[in-house]
């Protein structure tokens, strides 16, 4: 009986020797991950017991006053964009927005955006500028809008929840790439000496502190020398905006996160020779945009970071 | 003279297979580690693919090891090339938005390389091997 052929020439005894081999792989991949992943919960179990210490949200790049076909109605998906921050099952600890608030730095888009930002239901709303947000006057106009109690060209920090926050300022002296400059990098330094290495930091700026794509600008040239004075930390988290899409890479103790955009897309880099606004299909442009949940629990190294489109 | 030849292929053939076996091991216990304590999990999709990769390695480990047929070892070394090119894309183009420099992280980068190297060439062996095995 038991070595009776198929059609194929398997004979039974063969094909449930090759399921149950089959069946063992299955069983072992899920087993493992399952046990593997109990591990890694097991580890936070802090934030289980206690939930996160801190969670907030990251928003950029809404360039209002954009009229394009890549996206006629930024203000419309920026108010979308908000809207979803506010249907969020808590209330964040803060919101940050990387830049590029307004597209083209006229009062009336500072204006507006400003006026829209106040419709997010959190606490604290932190911005950096973006070069769209210096156009014309190296950020004179953002800073009477966003930059009460900041420093030198709107860079400044803060503490919260044990988390060293540091909002610096690379998209109003660009020439090909992002720059911070010495009187910056030098708050950098002070800032952090009397930190513990085990303080987690997190930086938040507009054009990458990374070299992501230099031939766009999509880089800042003095980001070593920053870096170098958050070497010794455990962890930093650097997000920033800029370049309209996700996009994560780690050196060493740094992990870097590009957040995406509320208004339009960009191509990937080097798809095309300038970075310019990709029009997608019709319907097609809410799952470019979106926007980034972050949280923290005390006692883990990382940050946890969870996209959302719109939707 | 053929039985000969079968009984001293025995052990290299043993040998191979725990071979494969180890190797694959290494390289999932690295990403495992990686996801559990490396911050890996916190990647948006990459995260997920390592904890994939553990336990997909991890479980073709015990099977080699048990004496699975050869089409497991042969999916080991495809899927051993598939990690191999997955690392060279996160320190080129990117993978899934994600781009490292380098051998970072330090030493885990290069010993999984190394073992996922040698689960390559390993499996290359025994596919010489059965294939000579068939001319004869």
């Amino acid at each position: 009986m038991s070595s009776q052929r198929d059609p194929n020439g398997m004979t039974r005894r063969q094909l449930m020797r090759h399921s149950a081999w089959f069946g063992s792989a299955v069983v072992l991949t899920v087993v493992g991950g399952e046990v593997i992943s109990h591990i890694a919960g097991s580890t936070g179990t802090t934030k289980q017991q206690a939930g996160p210490t801190l969670r907030f949200v990251q928003i950029s790049d809404s360039h209002i006053g954009f009229n394009g076909p890549a996206n006629p109605h930024v203000a419309d998906t920026f108010t979308h964009a908000i809207n979803q921050v506010n249907s969020l099952d808590y209330t964040p600890d803060f919101v940050i927005h990387t830049g590029d608030l307004t597209h083209l730095s006229t009062p009336q888009q500072f204006d507006q955006v400003k006026q829209m930002l106040t419709g997010l239901k959190t606490p604290h709303v932190f911005t950096v500028p973006g070069e769209h947000d210096s156009t014309d006057d190296a950020g004179q106009k953002y800073r009477a809008a966003f930059g009460a109690g900041t420093r030198g060209d709107g860079w400044y920090s803060f503490d919260v929840a044990g988390v060293h926050v540091i909002a610096l300022v690379n998209g109003l002296h660009m020439q090909k790439l992002g720059h911070l400059g010495t009187d910056q990098l030098d708050f950098i330094e002070k800032d952090v000496a009397g930190l513990s290495s085990d303080t987690p930091i997190i930086v938040f700026s507009h054009i990458p502190l990374f070299a992501m794509y230099p031939d766009w600008g999509w880089g800042t040239d003095d980001a070593t020398q920053a870096l170098s004075y958050l070497r010794r930390f455990s962890s930093v988290t650097c997000l920033n905006g800029h370049v309209h899409q996700l996009f994560s890479k780690t050196e060493g103790n740094v992990t870097f996160h590009t957040g995406t955009t509320t208004a339009y897309p960009l191509p990937h880099p080097g798809d095309g020779p300038a970075p310019k606004p990709v029009t997608l299909p019709a319907g097609a442009l809410h799952d470019a945009l979106g926007i980034r949940e972050v949280s923290y629990t005390k006692g883990q190294q990382a940050l946890a970071l969870k996209e959302q489109n719109l939707q | 003279m053929t039985s000969t030849t079968a009984t001293r292929s025995l052990p290299a053939q043993l040998a191979v297979r725990f071979g494969i076996a180890a190797t694959l091991a290494v390289s999932g216990v690295i990403h495992a580690y990686l996801y559990i304590d490396g911050g890996y999990r916190y990647i948006p999709t990459v995260g997920s693919g390592f904890l994939v990769q553990a336990s997909v390695f991890c479980a073709l480990a015990v099977l080699v090891l048990a004496g699975a047929p050869t089409l497991y070892s042969w999916a080991a070394g495809a899927l051993s090339v598939g990690a191999l090119i997955a690392f060279a894309l996160s320190r080129t183009i990117g993978l899934l938005g994600f781009t490292e420099r380098g051998w970072s992280p330090s030493p885990y980068a290069a010993l999984s390389v190394i073992a996922e190297a040698l689960t390559v060439i390993l499996v290359a062996a025994l596919v010489l091997a059965k294939r000579r095995g068939v001319k004869k």
